[in-house]
């Protein structure tokens, strides 16, 4: 299927159903619009994405152009059509368009959060007059709390985005548009606010600044602040995520497009789940008799050792330790550690799903285990060989973000010879360990994560650790006595290449991760593996 | 608990759900049906309505907000009066007379008497083209209208 | 000179809105023939031959529309009876249905017949009272006489209608928006296509049409289809897609005249044949000085162009958007264009639905515009700044999902252009009032 955009010959592969802007996107030309949004029903509403739309005969080549413009969004592109996206009569309506959005719309851009990264402003600079030919008028910048979001009324363009989000993706219906004409606006129905857990998405698909994080709002100017791509580590399903930060403080997570997990969306259990990384009660001190060098010697000479690996640690941090344990005691028994499971899935209209399973990388660690042991044992396993004195020393790799262990469970620890606690938070385990090694946060660390469906996903980190705080993998790079700086990327390299199970995750993997079943499909049928269907 | 649709105006809701083959399609015949008993469409009301409908309240106050007809401030005058300034009625008094009514009453278009007798509003074109200016009372139209027509007619709001 | 009365032939005897007159008329002669004599496509055939075209506004031809429903389609198939009759100037559907309903109804019946359609609803504008009224007891009159209902006259043919009575918003009229409404939500219409005959009420296929379009059905099927285009205007041979101007009209007449009403004629009448001669001239003896065409959405004509036939071609030719709906408001000499134009913009910055940036927008700056002119301190750049408003507004320049906002651009468009000195008198020496400085020059580039 062949179609012509502006002028260039551009070849659809067959079967492909496409708008124009899907079309011209594909062709690498974007056409502006603000109510289209490739997860929602379209509505044609906002008329930025005017084009000129024809088609061609096949056999004389004359082409032949509609005397109307088109919404490009609502104009599916079929063979021999014709697009035209840069003519003068594009230029006029999309000029119009921007002049009419700013008719009413406050300019109060210096007060705004979506300043920066406004697509009015954006818009506006690329597409708009230079002149303003209407009346200024003043400007509030009423604001109306919708619940889990502020709005700014005023700001709002209508393109409805956000009320075919809560009635086709969450499918909790809170948002609707209230009026007509020019009276309307977005409300709730009082006694009904927004308030669902997909909610905070409703901010990042509103292209101006009505709809405001209220986390978020007036915290930071979007421009100073870098972005970082991460993996949610809220929940076992891993969606990917951009981790926003400026000087190595986080402002807020975004989710990253990600076709094969979590598409456009992440929960708010995702999206403010960051405070604990600045959190003051953080550990940030080494405890113990001396430097890791000294750790290293009593690890040699510490008997029969264990290994908790927590479900938080990366893959390639889960392999390090097991590697080290095991080089220091070709027995160590290697446990994981216990798996935070809170309620049920949650599986929202659109397809979305929250994991029960409130870790990013049981998946992985187990592969990791399985391969050193031949079997994952049990926290609880590792508890009952504790109390029957079958082991000498620990190493209990933590990372929780909330309490996971009792003072009764932790005692039990004090028996041994020589405990090693590296975790992210003070816990009645760090009160009896010999050793407390400060553990990094998920958005210092580097590394990769295995979700529930098998799909690996790679982050770097985002943020440096505070002081005192050395990412687990570099502790135990240097512990194995590896030189240089800790590299991820060398570790699952050797991952791939020893593990059956992690031999797709060879060489470069991609931005939306790589599907680890992809290779044993053949002996297990289809993959499942996306979170939205 | 109900408070705002007794059983009397539940079952005449119900009673049209025959008609239509989905249960939004409802929603204005029963938005009617509210106003004539309440007098207006309160949210309380529209929440009821909309879990007798099986729909999130949402969905019937994105479709009541858009109508002019319906009101949320508060309940109408027994006596909604639009006047039309259209095209037709506009060159033939009609803004004169609904500036007259403003006089008479005390109040501006989409204001309610003290009283609660009376509702005002302009309207668009009532289709009454033909007898300028026109209003209507209620839903009865009231064409040719003069001051002493108008008069007369004031009369009858009690 | 008259012309026979055919679509208003009962209106004037007593309580025309009976059964019992409708049928002492001849009523429901049409549908009994055709149950009897005619299959649905006959009857299909038969509008299609005679060439009727909606009477609504757009005047698309109607035995075209019913073709476009899917062949054999299982499921089942509405008819949406277009009775949300808004557009200002227009009154002539309230005639009918006040004085006529059966009249209408046998149109309906007829109409579902040759659809196919099960189940008609007859969306009313919540202003019409008596017509809600006279139509409900028609409705009942019909159900017990079994021309409604199952197996109507003794039939294969079963039908239901019901009453839905709107609330307020002209775009209601715009099909997708009846539909829409219909459905129960706010009336945003839809992008077309899907057109309505195949994806449209309750994602059916479905047939809206106009009252007086099937009040024509039920002429046709009982005077024929060579009456029916005995009367109008032949298909310009200029114009290789005219379908010609067939059969009678109901034409309303308001504004300045000595006799306001509803009149009844051929289409192709001039307007100055239906305001001298049926409306009995200029009130007050007056000139006429402008009118409204067809509704107000078609725009304005000046008094040299009276002489245009009311067909579905000739308005096109002066500027206007179409026939409309036939129904002319006159002005004389004293009223104000200026006025005249507030008006529209503030009726149409009142009424769009507010789905398209360029008419929920468009549509209120120009009343704005109008606004500060009407307060004296226009300026002479507002008269190109309203008519590129007017120009990019609508389906006509494919600005917007429905035809509300082409009816906003053409009061725009034609009363700028065939009145503009009047426009220009009014922003003229009166601009910048003293005291005040031009707002605008705060943005604006000298010499841009």
């Amino acid at each position: 299927m062949s179609f012509l955009l502006d002028n260039r010959e551009i070849e659809l592969p067959a079967g492909r159903r496409l708008n124009a802007i899907e079309a011209a996107r594909w062709a690498g030309v974007e056409i502006p619009h603000y109510c289209w949004h490739p997860a929602l029903s379209v509505v044609g509403s906002c008329r930025m994405c005017l084009i000129e739309v024809g088609f061609r005969d096949v056999r004389t080549g004359k082409i032949t152009m509609q005397r109307r413009l088109a919404p490009a969004c609502a104009t599916t592109v079929v063979d021999h059509m014709v697009l035209v996206t840069q003519s003068e009569k594009v230029a006029r309506a999309r000029a119009m368009v921007e002049e009419q959005l700013l008719l009413r719309h406050p300019i109060d851009c210096p007060i705004c959060d979506k300043a920066g990264e406004c697509v009015l402003q954006d818009y506006h600079f690329q597409y708009g007059q230079k002149e303003r030919r209407a009346d200024p008028r003043p400007f509030s910048s009423r604001c109306r709390d919708l619940g889990d979001v502020t709005l700014f009324v005023d700001r709002c363009v209508m393109c409805s985005r956000c009320v075919r989000m809560t009635a086709e993706i969450s499918g909790t219906r809170e948002l609707l548009v209230a009026g007509r004409g020019t009276h309307e606006e977005i409300d709730v129905v009082p006694g009904f606010p927004l308030n669902n857990k997909l909610s905070g998405n409703v901010v990042d698909l509103c292209p101006v600044g009505a709809l405001a994080d209220k986390d978020f709002l007036y915290k930071q100017r979007v421009w100073f602040m870098n972005r970082h791509a991460g993996v949610c580590t809220g929940c076992a399903t891993g969606c990917s995520t951009w981790v926003e930060e400026n000087q190595d403080r986080v402002y807020r997570i975004k989710p990253r497009e990600n076709p094969a997990l979590n598409r456009w969306w992440i929960c708010n259990d995702g999206r403010y789940d960051y405070p604990h990384v600045h959190d003051p009660k953080r550990l940030t001190q080494l405890q113990g008799a001396g430097t890791l060098d000294a750790l290293n010697e009593q690890l040699r000479g510490a008997g029969r050792l264990a290994g908790v690996v927590s479900p938080f640690v990366t893959v390639e941090e889960a392999y390090l330790l097991c590697r080290l344990l095991r080089d220091r005691d070709p027995d160590a028994l290697l446990a994981l550690g216990p798996v935070p499971v809170v309620g049920d899935d949650e599986r929202f209209p659109s397809g979305f799903l929250i994991s029960a399973e409130k870790c990013p990388n049981r998946r992985g660690v187990e592969a990791v285990l399985a391969h050193f042991a031949g079997r994952v044992a049990s926290f609880d396993e590792l508890l009952a060989r504790l109390d029957a004195d079958a082991i000498d020393g620990a190493w209990v790799s933590g990372g929780y973000k909330q309490a996971w262990i009792t003072d009764a469970t932790a005692r039990r620890f004090e028996r041994l010879k020589l405990l090693v606690v590296q975790d992210l938070f003070p816990s009645p385990l760090s009160e009896v360990a010999d050793w407390v090694l400060p553990g990094a946060a998920f958005a210092e660390r580097d590394g990769s994560y295995v979700n529930r469906f098998d799909r690996l996903q790679q982050v770097c980190w985002a943020i440096r650790p505070p002081l005192g705080v050395r990412p687990e993998g570099s502790v135990l790079w240097g512990l194995a006595g590896r030189s240089g700086l800790y590299n991820a990327e060398a570790v699952r390299e050797e991952l791939a290449r020893e593990i059956l199970y992690f031999s797709a995750a060879m060489g470069l993997v991609p931005d939306v991760g790589v599907d680890l079943r992809g290779n044993l499909l053949a002996e297990h049928g289809t993959s499942e593996n996306s979170v939205v269907s | 608990m109900s408070t705002q649709l007794d059983a009397a105006l539940r079952s005449q809701i119900e009673s049209l759900f025959p008609r239509y083959p989905t249960r939004q399609a409802v929603v204005l015949p029963a938005l009617h049906l509210v106003h004539e008993r309440l007098g207006w469409t309160p949210i309380e009301a529209i929440v009821e309505l909309a879990e007798l409908l099986g729909l999130a309240p949402s969905q019937v106050q994105d479709t009541l907000s858009f109508y002019g007809f319906f009101k949320q401030d508060r309940p109408q005058g027994r006596y909604r009066v639009w006047v039309c300034r259209s095209i037709a009625c506009a060159p033939c008094g009609g803004e004169e007379l609904l500036e007259h009514l403003c006089k008479r009453l005390g109040i501006r278009p989409g204001e309610t008497t003290a009283d609660g007798r009376v509702t005002l509003e302009f309207a668009e074109c009532l289709g009454a083209c033909d007898q300028a200016p026109a209003l209507l009372v209620n839903d009865t139209l009231h064409g040719n209208m003069t001051r002493e027509k108008l008069e007369r007619l004031m009369e009858t709001w009690r | 000179m008259s012309y026979e009365r055919v679509l208003l032939a009962n209106v004037e005897k007593p309580n025309s809105h009976t059964l019992a007159v409708y049928e002492a008329g001849g009523g429901y002669r049409a549908l009994r023939r055709a149950l009897k004599e005619l299959s649905p496509a006959d009857l299909v055939a038969m509008v299609k031959a005679s060439g009727l075209r909606g009477r609504g506004g757009a005047g698309f031809p109607t035995g075209q529309k019913w073709l476009f429903l899917p062949k054999d389609f299982s499921g089942p198939i509405y008819l949406c009876v277009n009775a949300d009759e808004s557009e200002p100037g227009t009154f002539v559907n309230r005639v009918q249905m006040e004085l006529d309903p059966h009249q209408v109804l046998e149109g309906v019946l007829l109409s579902c017949y040759a659809t196919r359609a099960g189940t008609a609803y007859i969306y009313l504008r919540y202003e019409y009272g008596l017509c809600w009224r006279r139509m409900q007891a028609a409705l009942d009159e019909c159900r017990a006489a079994g021309y409604l209902g199952q197996n109507i006259l003794g039939s294969r043919f079963s039908v239901n209608v019901h009453l839905h009575r709107g609330a307020a918003a002209y775009v209601c009229g715009e099909e997708t928006g009846l539909i829409e409404s219909l459905e129960g939500k706010r009336a945003w219409p839809r992008i077309k296509p899907p057109f309505p005959a195949v994806e449209g009420l309750f994602r059916k296929p479905t047939v809206v049409n106009n009252v007086e379009t099937l009040c024509c059905v039920k002429h046709i099927v009982d005077r024929g289809v060579e009456w029916f285009r005995s009367m109008g205007t032949p298909p310009d041979p200029a114009l290789p897609h005219d379908h010609g101007s067939f059969g009678p009209k109901l034409f309303g007449l308001s504004g300045h005249v000595a006799r306001p009403g509803c009149y009844e004629a051929p289409l192709g009448i001039t307007v100055r044949e239906l305001i001298d001669r049926l409306g009995g001239g200029v009130r007050d003896g007056r000139k006429a000085k402008a009118a409204v065409l067809g509704g107000l959405s078609t725009g304005v004509i000046s008094e040299s162009e009276f002489d245009t036939p009311l067909n579905f071609t000739a308005p096109g030719r002066v500027g206007c958007l179409g026939l409309g709906t036939g129904c002319v408001t006159v002005f004389d000499e004293t009223y104000s264009m200026v006025d005249f134009l507030h008006n529209s913009c503030r009726f149409f910055a009142h009424e769009s639905c507010g789905q398209c940036t360029p008419c929920r927008e468009g549509a209120r700056w120009a009343l704005e515009i109008l606004d500060r002119i009407r307060a004296g301190r226009g300026r002479p750049s507002d008269l190109d700044l309203l008519q590129e408003i007017g120009d990019n507004l609508g389906i006509a320049p494919g600005t917007t999902i429905c035809g509300l906002a082409d009816g906003a651009a053409w009061p725009i468009k034609t009363t700028l252009r065939k009145f503009r000195e009047e426009f220009q008198r009014a922003v003229s020496g009166r601009w910048p009032v003293a005291g005040e400085t031009d707002p605008s020059s705060i943005f604006s580039t000298p010499g841009h």
